[in-house]
């Protein structure tokens, strides 16, 4: 009986470890970054390229933000010249490979800012995987026209 | 050395990518305006009316969008500050940007004042009334549409994304993609302000 419980007791101490680790270790936010915007605006986007080192595919399936109320997915469609912005469920980190969140397409939005994001700031963003596992990406608010755009 | 063959290699095929899709689209190639577009308008600012023809002797980078626009019109305004930056003061100063708030609901004359400065001081925002809106769009062959989306952040403005360049005479001299660089902005602009 008293194994019983002492592998119980560690069952429950090691899951948070489980919890922590899974897709979130395989994944790395490089040059991660949200788009400083003008004040009184409620929105804006954070950027980054998410680089999956696993030989198994993943899926990041939420984001969340301590900067505004609600964070959603976010992707474009360009058809014949109009930009179709689009909420998307997911985001597919293939397997050795990665998925460019940048402006115009991609990305993870802020909607509803708590306060105006001024470069220089940082904004702290969890991203959640298909386990559940999650990440801690903290990322600095930069000035759009600072910055350089690639496509 | 080999990397940047690749990135000039990726970049060759976006463009010419970019340049396909655009032909197979039906649009207009740079340098060559839609028939019949272009001409005056005027619309709202927080300083009163403004009229094309008043901005003329300058180039004119007129941009339709919308202040609640989360990424597509960022994007651009920043490409089009980016592009500016890389000119002399002399040149700078015979530009003029303009944006007009296809969102006229919600979008009032001081928000797109607050808003395009941000991007680029002395940049003018206009809006007017839906039809006025409409009228100035269809001149240019801006497209929009409101587009209820399944997101907190209520509706989008599903819009066209080019920059318009008139050159010194008001005249309609091309188009910029949303996709062009800054490098191709200035070439753009350099070529309108030499006319």
């Amino acid at each position: 009986m008293k194994k019983l419980t002492a592998l119980t007791f560690a069952a429950i101490l090691f899951a948070p470890a489980a919890w922590a680790g899974g897709a979130a270790d395989s994944v790395t936010a490089v040059d991660p970054y949200v788009r400083a915007v003008p004040p009184g605006q409620p929105a804006t986007g954070a950027f980054m390229v998410l680089q999956n080192s696993d030989a198994k595919a993943h899926v990041l399936v939420k984001a969340d933000n301590a900067a505004s109320k609600v964070t959603e997915l976010h992707g474009h469609v360009n058809e014949g010249g109009v930009m179709k912005m689009r909420p998307v469920k997911q985001i597919d980190l293939p397997a050795k490979g990665e998925a460019k969140l940048q402006p115009g397409g991609l990305h993870v939005m802020l909607i509803d800012l708590k306060q105006p994001l001024k470069a220089g700031d940082t904004v702290a963003l969890t991203l959640t995987f298909e386990d559940g596992s999650t990440k801690e990406v903290s990322a600095p608010v930069r000035h759009p026209a600072g910055m350089m755009m690639s496509h | 050395m080999t990397k940047r063959i690749l990135i000039l290699a990726v970049f060759l095929a976006l463009l010419a990518a970019t340049l396909w899709v655009w032909r197979a689209s039906g649009l207009p190639p740079l340098g060559k305006p839609a028939a019949a577009a272009g001409g005056d308008f005027t619309l709202q600012s927080a300083d009163g009316p403004v009229s094309l023809k008043d901005l003329r002797g300058k180039v004119v980078l007129l941009y339709f969008g919308y202040t609640y626009c989360p990424d597509v019109c960022p994007t651009s305004l920043a490409l089009i500050a980016q592009a500016l930056k890389q000119m002399t003061p002399a040149e700078q100063a015979r530009v003029q940007v303009v944006f007009v708030s296809v969102d006229p609901e919600r979008d009032t004359p001081q928000k797109l004042k607050e808003y395009i400065a941000f991007f680029r001081p002395g940049g003018i925002g206009l809006t007017g009334t839906p039809e006025q809106v409409a009228q100035a769009a269809k001149q240019y062959g801006a497209v929009y549409r409101k587009q209820a989306v399944s997101s907190a952040a209520g509706y989008v403005v599903d819009h066209s994304s080019y920059t318009y360049i008139l050159g010194p005479d008001g005249t309609l001299r091309g188009k910029l993609l949303h996709a062009a660089t800054p490098a191709e902005m200035v070439r753009e602009i350099r070529t309108a302000l030499k006319s």
